[in-house]
C-alpha cells in the first residue's frame, strides 16, 4: 500500500546524481592515477623504474609511513584526527631503544634485550595513544586539540631522554635485522647478482594493511567505527558504545606509531630524537586523503590509503631520479593532495 | 500589505500547501494555526523567502513580487523571528542587531560607527520595553531576552511585516506576557504581525484574525469585531472552537481494529519518573498488549522522558520492568532487557542516512551477526535478515546496499522500526512514528504497531498527531511542562471531542470546556 508517489521519488533519486562513469571514477580513480603515474615514471627512467628492485626499495622506504597511514585511516573514519603520530613514533622508538641498551649494559643476552625493547616500544605507543584517547573520549577535547598537545609533548619527552641527541643502539647485529632484513623474493637477483629480498618492514606493512581492511569491512569494530564516524549521535541511539569504539581507535593508532617507530629506528640502528618522524603526520594524513577517505569521517578504505602511500612514494622517487631539486617535491605533493580531493569529492 | 493568492507548495510525494490565499494587513495580529504538518511552517518559509512556491502569487503593497532569497523578503520589509534563535554568541547585542547592516562613518565607509550603533540599539530595545544592555554579550542573554534582540534586529531593518513562529513555546509565563504585550505594541504602530502558536489561549486573547490550516488547505477563518473573536457565522469563538476547526477530520479506516485484550500486570512502569531538568513526577504503567499514547506540545518533555528511560538522558525516579526496579545505562543496556526506543528524529538520530539500508537494519543487533567475538560479521545472514524485514513490513527497497536516504520517509521509518524489532523487544517506545511519512505508509505503520501489541508487546507511542493517538491507542496521557496533566481512557478517546480535550489538556486548560464559548 505504499503510495506510488514515494516509489517514483525513489527511482528518480537513484537515476539522478553523478553519471555512472563519474561514480566509477570516484571509486577507482586513485588506482587509475597510480597506474598512470607508474607508467610515466617507468617511461621517464627508460624502463628502469618498473624493475622489481626499484619497487621493492620504494615499498621498504615507505613501510613505516604506510603503517601510520593505516592507523590514521581508522582515526579519520571515526571522525577524528591524530597529529601526534610522529611524536608518538619517536617517543616509542626512544623508549624501546633506551631500554634495550640498558638491558644489554646489564649483560642480558642481546636477543632478549632486543625482544623486551620491541615490546616496550609497542606498549609505549599504545600508552601514548591511550592518553590521546582518554583526553578525547572522557575529556571531551576535540581530537585536533588533544593530539596537538601530544604532538608537542611526546617529542619533548623523547628529547629529554636523550638531551635532544641521538640514541645509538648497543645491539650490534640483532636489532637492525628488523628494519634491514627480509625474505628472499622468489629467487630474483639484482643487476649485481645479489638476491632481492622483500623486507620484513614491507611484509609487516602489507599484513597490517590487509588485516585493517578486513577488520574495517568485516568486523563488528569496523562497522561500528563507520557508524560512529558517519553520525555519532545516531550511533549512540542505535546502542553502539561510542566511547569504546573511539578509544580503541586511538589505542590502535598508538600501536601503529610504536611499530613504525621500531622499523625506522631499526633501519638506522639508532634514534635521532630531534629528527625521527618529524612532520610524518602530514604525510600520513595526505596518504589517507589521496586514498579517498573522507576527512568528515564515516567513510574510508584502507586499500586506498595504501595506494595513496605508494603514489606519494613514487612522486618522491621520480623527483630524486629525474634530478629536479628536492625542494620542489613539496610543491608537487601539495598539488597532488589537492587534486586528489577535487577529483574524488562527492558531486552530490 | 502582504498577500498570497492560490499558493501551492509541492514536496516529493506531499502537497504541503494547497491553493492557500491569505492577506496580512497593517495594524493586525494575524494568527495562523493548525496541527503539526498542516503547512504553517511551509507558509512562513514562503513569506520569508526561504521556500519557493510551486505555484501561486505573492503581493507586496499590491504589486506581485517574488522573494527568491531571505534578504529579498527583508528588503521588502518582511522579517521572520525564528523559533530557534540566530544570534551570534561571540558578538554584543548591538553588533547582533546591526549584523550585515553595519553603520559606518568617515568617507571610506570602513570605520564602524560603534557608538552610533550602540545608541540606536539601546533606543530600539528601550522602545520594546526591554531592559537589555546593548553592550552585553549575546551569550549571556536569557532565551526571552535573546528573542527581544531578534525582534530589535527586525525593527532595525524597518520591517513592516513581522512573522513569529511559535515565539512563546520556549518562554515562561511572565516572559510570555511581556512578549505578547510587545506584539500588541507593534500592532499599534501599524505593523502587520503574523503569529503562529499552539497556545490557543494566546491566540484568542490577542489575534485580530485567525486562519486555520489543515493538511495544507485553508479551512476556516475567525475575525475579531466588537472586541470578540468570531467565526464566519458571527458566533463568538474561544479555544474550543479553534481546536475543533484544527482537527475536524473523520477517523477513516486509516487505523486498524484491535484484538480484544485481557487485563495483565504491567510490563513496564514509571514511578515518579522524569528526565533531569525536563520532566518530573511522571507515573505511567503499560501492560503487555497495550498501546499507550503520550501527547503534549513541543517542549512538554515527552521525548526527553522517553530518552531518559533508555539511558540517553539522566533520569530521576524509578522504572520497573515486570516489577523489578531497573536503570538502563544506554540504549544497548535497555535493549538487553527488551526495551527499545525509536527516535522522533529519524534523519539525525534514528538512522544513519549516509549508510546502507542493510547496515542500518542490523546495527542495533550487530552482535547477533558476528562470530569469533565480533571479529567477523556474516554478511550473508545480514542480507537474509534485511530481506526478511523487507518482506515482513512491505518495505519498498530496490537495493539494500544503497544509502538509506534514497528511500521515502515511510520506508525509512519501517527500517527504523524493523532494526529494533530484530532484537525482539517486549517494550517498544516509538516517538512520532509517522513524522514525514505519507498517508499510505502511515496506515501500514499503524497496522504493524497494532499487530505487535496484539501479539503481546507493550507499546508507548509519543505523537503530536492527535488523530493518530486517538485512532491507535488504548489510552492517552498528556504531558505539559514536564508534568503528567491528564489521561484519556479508550472510552473518552471515542468521544467526538476527544482531540479537543487533548489539546485543552496540553495547553494547560481543563479537559472539558467549563468555560464559555
Amino acid at each position: 500500500m505504499v503510495s506510488t508517489a514515494s516509489t517514483v521519488t525513489n527511482s528518480a533519486k537513484l537515476s539522478s546524481g553523478p553519471s555512472r562513469v563519474a561514480r566509477l571514477f570516484e571509486r577507482w580513480g586513485v588506482l587509475v592515477a597510480f597506474v598512470l603515474l607508474f607508467a610515466a615514471s617507468t617511461a621517464l627512467q627508460g624502463g628502469e623504474f618498473a624493475s622489481i628492485e626499484n619497487f621493492r626499495n620504494m615499498l621498504n622506504q615507505n613501510a613505516s609511513i604506510g603503517i601510520l597511514a593505516v592507523g590514521m585511516t581508522l582515526v579519520i573514519i571515526s571522525g577524528g584526527i591524530d597529529l601526534s603520530v610522529g611524536s608518538m613514533l619517536v617517543l616509542a622508538a626512544a623508549f624501546g631503544l633506551t631500554l634495550t641498551n640498558e638491558l644489554i649494559a646489564r649483560e642480558w643476552s642481546e636477543g632478549t634485550a632486543v625482544g623486551v625493547g620491541i615490546a616496550a616500544s609497542v606498549i609505549s605507543g599504545v600508552l601514548a595513544g591511550s592518553i590521546n584517547g582518554v583526553l578525547i573520549v572522557f575529556g571531551r577535547l576535540a581530537p585536533f586539540i588533544a593530539t596537538l598537545g601530544g604532538l608537542v609533548a611526546f617529542r619533548s619527552v623523547a628529547l629529554a631522554m636523550a638531551d635532544a641527541g641521538e640514541i645509538r643502539s648497543a645491539s650490534s647485529s640483532v636489532f637492525a635485522v628488523l628494519g634491514r632484513g627480509g625474505f628472499p623474493f622468489f629467487g630474483f637477483v639484482n643487476s649485481a647478482g645479489n638476491p632481492i629480498t622483500i623486507t620484513y618492514a614491507t611484509v609487516l606493512f602489507l599484513a597490517i594493511a590487509i588485516l585493517a581492511q578486513w577488520f574495517l569491512s568485516r568486523s563488528r569494530y569496523g562497522r561500528q567505527l563507520v557508524a560512529v564516524g558517519a553520525n555519532e549521535v545516531a550511533a549512540r541511539y542505535a546502542g553502539v558504545s561510542v566511547a569504546s569504539v573511539r578509544l580503541r581507535t586511538y589505542l590502535i593508532m598508538g600501536a601503529m606509531a610504536g611499530i613504525a617507530g621500531l622499523l625506522q629506528s631499526s633501519r638506522m640502528n639508532s634514534v635521532s630524537t630531534s629528527q625521527l618522524g618529524l612532520g610524518i603526520e602530514l604525510d600520513a594524513i595526505a596518504a589517507v586523503v589521496i586514498g579517498g577517505t573522507s576527512l568528515r569521517g564515516g567513510f574510508g578504505r584502507v586499500w586506498g590509503t595504501v595506494v595513496g602511500v605508494l603514489i606519494l612514494g613514487m612522486i618522491a622517487n621520480m623527483i630524486t631520479i629525474s634530478g629536479i631539486s628536492p625542494y620542489w617535491s613539496g610543491a608537487v605533493k601539495g598539488a597532488v593532495i589537492v587534486l586528489a580531493v577535487l577529483v574524488q569529492r562527492s558531486r552530490s | 500589505m502582504l498577500e498570497v493568492r492560490n499558493l501551492t507548495v509541492d514536496f516529493p510525494g506531499v502537497r504541503a500547501l494547497d491553493s492557500v490565499s491569505l492577506s496580512f494587513r497593517p495594524g493586525e495580529i494575524h494568527a495562523v494555526i493548525g496541527e503539526n504538518g498542516a503547512g504553517k511552517s511551509t507558509l512562513m518559509k514562503v513569506l520569508s523567502g526561504v521556500q519557493q512556491p510551486t505555484s501561486g502569487l505573492l503581493f507586496c503593497d499590491g504589486r506581485p513580487t517574488r522573494f527568491r532569497q531571505p534578504h529579498e523578503a527583508i528588503e521588502h520589509g518582511v522579517a521572520m523571528v525564528h523559533q530557534e534563535l540566530h544570534l551570534v554568541e561571540a558578538l554584543s547585542v548591538a553588533e547582533n542587531i546591526f549584523l550585515g547592516r553595519e553603520v559606518t562613518r568617515g568617507r571610506l565607509g570602513i570605520r564602524l560607527d560603534a557608538a552610533g550603533m550602540r545608541a540606536r540599539a539601546a533606543q530600539l530595545l528601550g522602545m520594546l520595553g526591554a531592559e537589555i544592555d546593548s553592550r552585553a554579550s549575546a551569550r549571556d542573554l536569557s532565551i526571552a531576552d535573546a528573542q527581544f534582540v531578534e525582534i530589535a534586529k527586525c525593527l532595525a531593518s524597518d520591517a513592516r511585516v513581522l512573522i513569529f513562529d511559535e515565539p512563546t513555546a520556549v518562554l515562561g509565563e511572565r516572559e510570555t506576557a511581556r512578549l505578547l504585550a510587545l506584539l500588541r505594541k507593534l500592532r499599534e504602530e501599524g505593523r502587520a504581525i503574523v503569529f503562529i502558536s499552539h497556545h490557543l489561549e494566546e491566540v484568542v486573547d490577542n489575534a485580530n484574525r485567525v486562519s486555520v490550516l489543515r493538511d495544507g488547505k485553508f479551512v476556516a477563518a475567525f475575525e475579531r469585531y466588537d472586541g470578540i473573536l468570531r467565526c464566519a457565522e458571527g458566533k463568538p469563538s474561544r479555544e474550543s472552537a479553534l481546536a475543533q476547526a484544527m482537527v475536524g477530520r473523520p477517523l477513516g479506516d486509516l487505523y486498524p481494529t484491535r484484538a480484544a485484550r485481557e487485563d495483565r500486570a504491567a510490563r513496564i512502569a514509571l514511578e515518579d519518573f522524569g528526565a533531569m531538568g525536563r520532566s518530573a513526577g511522571v507515573s505511567l504503567s503499560v501492560a503487555p498488549g497495550e498501546i499507550v499514547g503520550v501527547a503534549g506540545l513541543v517542549g512538554s518533555g515527552r521525548t526527553e522522558t522517553m530518552e531518559a528511560i533508555v539511558g540517553l538522558r539522566r533520569a530521576a525516579g524509578r522504572v520497573r520492568l515486570d516489577g523489578e526496579v531497573v536503570r538502563f545505562a544506554s540504549p544497548r543496556d535497555a535493549m538487553r532487557h527488551g526495551v527499545a526506543y525509536i527516535s522522533e528524529d529519524r534523519k539525525g538520530r534514528g538512522l544513519h542516512v549516509s549508510l546502507s539500508a542493510m547496515i542500518n537494519c542490523t546495527l542495533p543487533t550487530l552482535d547477533r551477526f558476528t562470530t569469533a567475538k565480533g571479529a567477523s560479521i556474516s554478511t550473508a545472514r545480514e542480507r537474509a535478515t534485511t530481506h526478511r524485514w523487507i518482506q515482513e513490513l512491505g518495505i519498498r527497497c530496490a537495493r539494500i546496499d544503497a544509502p538509506i536516504s534514497a528511500l521515502s520517509g515511510g520506508n525509512q521509518q519501517k527500517f527504523a522500526i524493523a532494526r529494533w524489532l530484530e532484537g525482539t523487544p517486549t517494550v517498544l517506545i516509538v516517538d512520532e512514528p509517522t513524522r514525514g511519512v505519507d498517508v499510505g505508509a502511515k496506515a501500514e505503520v499503524y497496522r504493524v504497531l497494532a499487530q505487535l501489541a496484539d501479539a503481546g508487546m507493550a507499546c508507548i507511542v509519543v505523537s503530536s498527531e492527535l488523530p493518530e493517538l486517538r485512532g491507535l491507542c488504548d489510552r492517552v496521557v498528556v504531558l505539559r511542562q514536564g508534568r503528567l496533566v491528564g489521561e484519556l481512557p479508550r472510552s473518552r478517546l471515542l468521544l467526538p471531542d476527544a482531540e479537543e480535550r487533548l489539546i485543552r489538556l496540553a495547553s494547560g486548560l481543563s479537559e472539558t470546556k467549563d468555560d464559555t464559548w
